[in-house]
């Protein structure tokens, strides 16, 4: 060690290590993980809580784009000593209050010019969209019971939202928000009633998400916001579905009831549809009766009434048509005709119900009236294609019926011959 | 044949030879002439299954579709504002409505629930879930034939 | 006329037709209380003759892939004028082909017509019946539908539980382990070209053999024949087989006009099989048999046991005219004449109690 050039090759070590090492709490140029003395120490640990955050590490996005421990939690990275690895003078923060854990990630999260590093088109207004949200209101004035960016995302082993494991991705996040919203006993605490994510996991949003796998579908974060979460207020409820169902909010502006909602304070088209538990409409739902939609404001007489109860009738004799061609049509086509054109007029005529089922949502009959005339005429024309095929079935059986007549007459004279020849 | 009745007997027997022969004949015609009729190739060569002869190019302007039909079910083929021909089926991806071209929008575009689908076929907007089917395209001449299965 | 006589002239001169002409004018047909039953080989030829022509323009628009075949049928039924009718007389006439080549089989046995020395005959007959079955097995697949694909699919699998060779005979007619386009491909060329050559060759022997042997006579008829006189084959004979031929027409009229063929759905392998798949009539009293049949025997499969029983029966009756050997001396057996009615009431009984749904 007296040597000099050990020495200086000592000395040399050791400056470059002080070099390499970066302050605790600032980020490192992606590294591996043996270098990361945290983890090291902590997976050999006995206590769960202690070695479970060590082993998530591999598939944490943190740790890929160099973000380690110490990122979060600062500290000295580099030694192997726990009192210096985890000192307080080195930026060592230990674990974080749910109070502190918004702010945590937000210092990084939030800052648009150091996102621009790692992505540059991810969002940077999460913590400002947090704070104007009900769990961010709620946190704000103590309550520790709602969530923070860790209850969703997970705080060790956080995937993008993109990979199909993480707990926000679209076909998951149902039951990430369920792991509090379906407790009715922790909610009836906020006047909510626990029962939304049983409701919504029987609509056709949520059969469409999992079943059709169609990310496209609405799930909890796409009407009442992800971050910012809140459920929509009375006036906006038909921006949220309109964002959608353009088509059907353009017909419902359209109609008396756009104001006449928004007179009585009511959500417009929750009304009639639901707002979790939302099903398949039926044609049947027209009307003033029992299980109908209109009833609930309209009453039997009123022009509310007389204008459901001449849609429904509408609806009804299109589908009613519809059934019977088709039935006509397949059963023509069964005994071999062709019926392509039939067809094509059925699809043009299911395609104006399709139509004239948006419409209701001006609630004119003369609209829907509209579109189950031209189904109405599209049936009839198939209704006709079949006839003249069954007509052409009767007659080839005609044709047949009179050629056995021939062959009859055919089988008799040469009887009548062969007996001539044999007398 | 002589005998009283030998003019009737004649006349008898050649009645029945004309039976015969006519419902014999009438018999053989009427077996004939189906097979006569039937491999005369109809108007239609083949069953428009495959492939179909979807449009005149003279009567596809630039920035224009047209739908044709593949058998029952309904194709749209367009033709982009720089000359490209391209055709889809137009039977919508969501619920089976036919798709229309919008030139304003420069997207196909579905009237019953606002779906819209690119220039490739790609859904971009609204509620259908998959892009429509692409067909193959060849222009011979004027004539302008789609192919299924691109 | 003047022409016709000339031309004939013109043949004779060159080919000596006389002895055609002295044999066909001089052929006689024996009549008895059972000659009513030689008009059944007639009437199967005419029914054979049907399927020949009619599937010759059935072949002018059909197409043997599993991509187009369902399609083309499909044209064949929709677009082609009087397509229908040639494609319905082609499938009835099928099956009234087969109808009668049971009851000619059956009303020749009856009358012992397979003794010494037309074995020949009969041999060439049994294979031309086999034939039969197998055109109509063949055929059967050709539109490519749901009901055919299934049916194809379980008649082909029994022939894997022939013993050694059962999984070579399987790929050989499946074209490969399942049944695919690649067995509608090889099913065609059964049914237009192998069948047909095979058919024409041993049609031709089986007519051969007729016309240098003459008409049997049943045992113990001999007498009333000759008291009865025979009749000439031309015109008397062929007259009344114009009938028969005529009748057998307009049968096949009335079936295509009032019972006309389906087309059915098109066949979609990875589908589930339909409800009440089952093969043509024509196989139903063995399919129904093999169904009944536990699921081993004294410890061999079932079905194999019962495959071995047709195999079995069919040799026997293949080789009834040496099995039989009074039959070489004049007197056939009553065992053996027993046995046929035994058969014929077992096949019978079979193929109606199945149709009937007897079997469900």
């Amino acid at each position: 060690m007296r040597n000099p050039p050990t020495l200086a090759l000592t000395f040399a070590l050791a400056a470059s290590a002080a070099l390499a090492a970066p302050p605790a709490g600032t980020v490192r140029a992606p590294g591996k993980h043996a270098e990361d003395t945290c983890s090291a120490c902590h997976l050999a640990l006995d206590d769960a809580r202690l070695s479970t955050p060590a082993k998530l590490t591999d598939n944490d996005i943190h740790h890929q784009q160099g973000v380690t421990c110490a990122g979060c939690h600062g500290g000295d990275p580099t030694s192997e000593d726990a009192d210096v690895a985890m000192d307080a003078k080195k930026g060592f923060r230990g674990n974080f209050s749910h109070q502190a854990i918004p702010e945590m990630c937000g210092s990084c999260h939030s800052d648009a010019a150091f996102m621009l590093r790692y992505a540059p088109n991810i969002p940077t207004d999460q913590l400002a969209q947090y704070r104007t949200s009900k769990h961010g209101q709620a946190l704000a004035k103590g309550d520790t019971d709602v969530a923070v960016c860790t209850s969703c995302h997970g705080a060790h082993g956080v995937l993008p939202v993109s990979d199909a494991r993480s707990p926000v991705y679209p076909t998951r996040i149902v039951d990430t928000c369920g792991r509090c919203h379906a407790d009715a006993a922790l909610m009836t605490r906020y006047g909510i009633k626990g029962d939304e994510i049983a409701e919504y996991k029987q609509s056709v949003h949520y059969a469409t998400l999992v079943k059709k796998n169609d990310l496209s579908a609405p799930t909890c974060k796409s009407c009442h916001g992800a971050h910012g979460a809140t459920p929509p207020g009375i006036s906006s409820v038909s921006n949220v579905c309109g964002t959608c169902h353009l088509t059907q909010r353009e017909r419902f502006d359209l109609s008396p009831h756009k104001d006449a909602f928004a007179a009585l304070q009511q959500p417009a088209c929750e009304s009639c549809h639901g707002n979790h538990a939302i099903l398949h409409p039926e044609d049947t739902w027209i009307g003033v009766g029992d299980k109908q939609v209109c009833g609930g404001c309209h009453s039997a007489g009123d022009p509310g009434a007389t204008a459901a109860a001449a849609m429904s009738a509408a609806l009804a004799g299109a589908t009613t048509a519809i059934d019977t061609a088709e039935a006509r049509v397949d059963r023509v086509r069964k005994a071999g005709m062709l019926m392509d054109d039939a067809d094509v007029k059925l699809e043009g005529a299911h395609q104006s119900v399709v139509l004239a089922q948006v419409q209701i949502h001006t609630v004119d009959p003369a609209r829907v009236g509209e579109q189950t005339k031209a189904a109405l005429s599209d049936t009839a024309a198939a209704g006709k294609m079949a006839a003249d095929a069954e007509a052409e079935i009767r007659y080839r059986r005609t044709g047949l019926f009179i050629s056995l007549v021939v062959i009859a007459v055919a089988m008799v004279a040469l009887i009548l011959k062969v007996r001539s020849i044999e007398r | 044949m002589s005998g009283p009745d030998g003019a009737s007997v004649l006349s008898r027997r050649s009645l029945l030879n004309w039976l015969l022969g006519t419902t014999l004949g009438a018999t053989l015609g009427a077996a004939l002439y189906p097979v006569f009729r039937f491999v005369i190739p109809p108007e239609v060569a083949e069953a428009p299954v495959n492939r179909v002869l979807a449009a005149k190019l003279s009567e596809l302007p630039l920035n224009s579709g047209k739908i044709f039909r593949f058998g029952a079910r309904p194709g749209i083929v367009l033709r982009t504002s720089d000359g490209a021909v391209r055709a889809f089926s137009a039977v919508c991806t969501h619920l089976n409505c036919t798709v229309q071209y919008r030139p304003d929008l420069q997207h196909i575009w579905c009237a019953c629930h606002n779906g819209h689908y690119d220039l490739q076929g790609k859904n971009i907007a609204g509620p259908p879930p998959r892009p429509l089917e692409a067909y193959k395209v060849d222009v011979k001449g004027d004539e302008v034939y789609v192919t299924k299965g691109a | 006329m003047r022409v016709l006589e000339s031309l004939w002239r013109a043949l004779d001169e060159r080919l000596d037709l006389a002895p055609l002409v002295n044999f066909a004018t001089h052929k006689e047909v024996p009549q008895h209380r059972h000659s009513w039953a030689y008009y059944f080989g007639g009437l199967t030829l005419f029914f054979f003759f049907v399927q020949v022509a009619t599937g010759i323009l059935l072949l002018l628009y059909y197409r043997p892939t599993a991509e187009a075949a369902f399609e083309s049928v499909q044209f064949i039924v929709t677009r082609v004028p009087f397509g229908w009718l040639i494609r319905s007389i082609h499938s009835w006439s099928a099956n009234l082909m087969v109808l009668a080549a049971f009851a000619h089989m059956f009303s020749v046995y009856m009358l012992g017509s397979y003794a010494k020395p037309r074995e020949l005959t009969w041999w060439s007959g049994f294979a031309l019946l086999l034939l039969a079955m197998g055109f109509g097995f063949s055929g059967y697949l050709l539109p490519w539908n749901e009901l055919a694909f299934f049916a194809t699919r379980v008649g082909t699998d029994m022939v894997s539980k022939v013993p050694l060779v059962g999984g070579w005979l399987l790929k050989y007619l499946r074209g490969g382990e399942e049944v695919t386009g690649a067995t509608l491909t090889r099913f065609f060329g059964f049914h237009v070209a192998v069948l047909p050559m095979i058919t024409t060759a041993l049609l031709a022997a089986h007519l051969a053999f007729i016309q240098r042997q003459g008409m049997h006579i049943p045992e113990g008829l001999e007498e009333e024949a000759r008291q009865r006189k025979a009749i000439r084959f031309v015109p008397n004979f062929m007259m009344r087989e114009g009938v028969v031929w005529l009748a057998g027409l307009a049968a096949l009229a009335a079936l295509a006009a009032f019972f006309p063929w389906e087309l059915g759905a098109k066949a979609d392998p990875f589908a589930s099989a339909p409800a009440g798949i089952r093969p043509e009539w024509y196989f139903l009293f063995m399919f129904e048999a093999l169904k009944l049949l536990p699921s081993h025997v004294l410890g061999i499969e079932g079905e194999l046991v019962g495959l071995g029983v047709f195999a079995l029966a069919g040799l026997v009756w293949f080789l009834v005219p040496v099995l039989d050997r009074g039959s070489r001396v004049g007197h056939r057996s009553r065992a053996f004449f027993v046995l046929g009615w035994l058969a014929l009431a077992y096949i019978l009984s079979f193929t109606l109690a199945s149709l009937a749904g007897v079997f469900k």
